[in-house]
């Protein structure tokens, strides 16, 4: 990845940071608020491909873990998973995504990121909810996520700056063209 | 070949960021980086708290109106309950008249401290967890304002939970209901027990209750402030939701049903008070 697209990074890790602590926490449907972070995940995976958006994830993961007080670099556990997940379905694809599959995407990331996390919490003996609760913050977080996608992955495109709906995972490391 | 190589530096790379990420949260789960991730993440917190408040404050209209859609029906069926819970208030505020006069009476002959008598600073609700797997809200006061972790935080009815982080500016409450709080109560005839939270909407559990204890739905929980407990004495905690004698057992499940709504907390006191331990 260059610096340029770590530069573009930043700026969205510093704009979701606002929108999710000022906007979407707010907005708490039974007890749950969509979580922009993990969107972000899966957008990176769908976009960027499993190798650099499980990168890219692992670097949100770290940013999300400062504004909550879960054990820190569980988020990022929880992201690289995803995204490499995300990035792998997407590379089994023949051609480029279409929105629909992006949608789909977006609400199975929401919902299994969900239930992963919860799942992972509960192995290092952190508090875990009662599976009614979890039920409820799976489907929040997945409609958050069905309803952001579009936009997210936009973004995500931008940031990594691919050709719209592709990906490559060619140079994640060195600095290589993204295409 | 390309196609495999590929591959290869793909699981390559999920090993390490996998490792990566098992390493940081081995590092910072406790001693000198667990201070400084809680440095930093209170430091976050008071960066952002002035945003947090300005759009807390234009939002909280829209986030009513978001729960308000979601939960049309139950708002309706809530407005009943509450027609008729103030009926039923009426009829206890005349009876609670002469409850206080044998508490009262009761307080004195035992010599229990109150916590009418400790400081408080008052502090607005700024903002809900970021995490959805954790049951804590932001407030508007730090260590500047002499608010600082192990506190304890109460609305005008009831406990509320505790401090677990302090900013400068900003501060963390572990909600009651969240399953990392214990609180030590009082209840019944004396009996003692610890409330222990079961998650967002769940009542408390009593732990450790004995079989043969008297205790009934309705009884009032405080908390006992025994020994080196985290809260003061006295502060009231909820009522008994439900009492069950399971087969075998030498103990009872209680639920304890908390008297405040966690949910819809705008502002909140916190008692200037720290545990002797």
């Amino acid at each position: 990845m260059t610096i340029r697209m770590w530069g573009r990074l930043g700026l969205v890790a510093f704009a979701a940071v606002i929108v999710q602590v000022g906007l979407l926490d707010q907005i708490v449907v039974a007890g749950a608020h969509p979580d922009l972070f993990l969107l972000l995940a899966i957008s990176a995976g769908v976009v960027g491909g499993p190798q650099r958006g499980a990168v890219i994830a692992f670097a949100l993961g770290l940013v999300a873990d400062v504004f909550v007080q879960t054990p820190y670099g569980l988020s990022s556990l929880c992201y690289v998973l995803v995204a490499f997940a995300m990035g792998m379905v997407v590379s089994t694809l023949p051609g480029r995504p279409t929105l629909g599959f992006q949608l789909v995407a977006a609400v199975l990331g929401g919902v299994g990121g969900t239930l992963l996390f919860a799942g992972l919490g509960t192995l290092i003996g952190q508090t875990d909810l009662s599976r009614h609760q979890l039920a409820i913050v799976a489907v929040v977080v997945a409609a958050g996520c069905a309803v952001l996608a579009p936009l997210s992955y936009r973004i995500f495109e931008w940031t990594v700056a691919v050709v719209p709906g592709t990906h490559r995972d060619a140079g994640a490391f060195a600095g290589g063209s993204a295409r | 070949m390309a196609a495999s190589r590929r591959n290869t530096s793909q699981r390559l790379t999920l090993v390490i960021l996998l490792l990566a990420s098992i390493t940081v949260i081995t590092v910072a789960y406790k001693g000198e980086a667990r201070r400084a991730v809680g440095s930093v993440r209170n430091g976050a917190a008071d960066v952002l708290s002035p945003v947090q408040r300005g759009i807390a404050a234009a939002l909280h209209p829209v986030g009513n109106l978001f729960a308000g859609v979601v939960d049309y029906g139950g708002a309706l069926s809530e407005n009943q309950r509450l027609q008729l819970e103030v009926g039923r208030l009426r009829r206890q505020l005349i009876e609670s008249q002469q409850a206080q006069q044998q508490l009262d009476q009761l307080r004195a002959e035992q010599n229990l401290p109150f916590a009418d008598g400790i400081p408080e600073v008052l502090a607005q609700v700024i903002s809900s967890p970021s995490s959805n797997f954790e049951l804590t809200i932001e407030i508007d006061r730090g260590t500047s304002d002499g608010v600082g972790v192990g506190m304890p935080v109460v609305s005008g009815i009831g406990l509320v939970g505790s401090v677990i982080s302090a900013g400068r500016h900003t501060a963390v409450v572990q909600l009651l209901t969240d399953q990392g709080s214990a609180v030590g109560v009082r209840f019944g005839t004396g009996d003692v027990a610890v409330a222990q939270g079961q998650g967002g909407g769940s009542p408390l559990q009593l732990e450790d209750v004995s079989e043969t204890s008297a205790t009934h739905r309705g009884v009032p929980v405080v908390t006992s402030g025994l020994d080196v407990a985290a809260y003061p004495s006295g502060i009231p905690v909820g009522t008994v939701s439900s009492v069950r004698h399971p087969g075998g057992s030498l103990t009872s499940q209680v639920l304890v049903t908390p008297l405040v709504n966690l949910s819809v907390l705008q502002y909140v006191a916190v008692l200037q008070w720290l545990s002797p331990a």
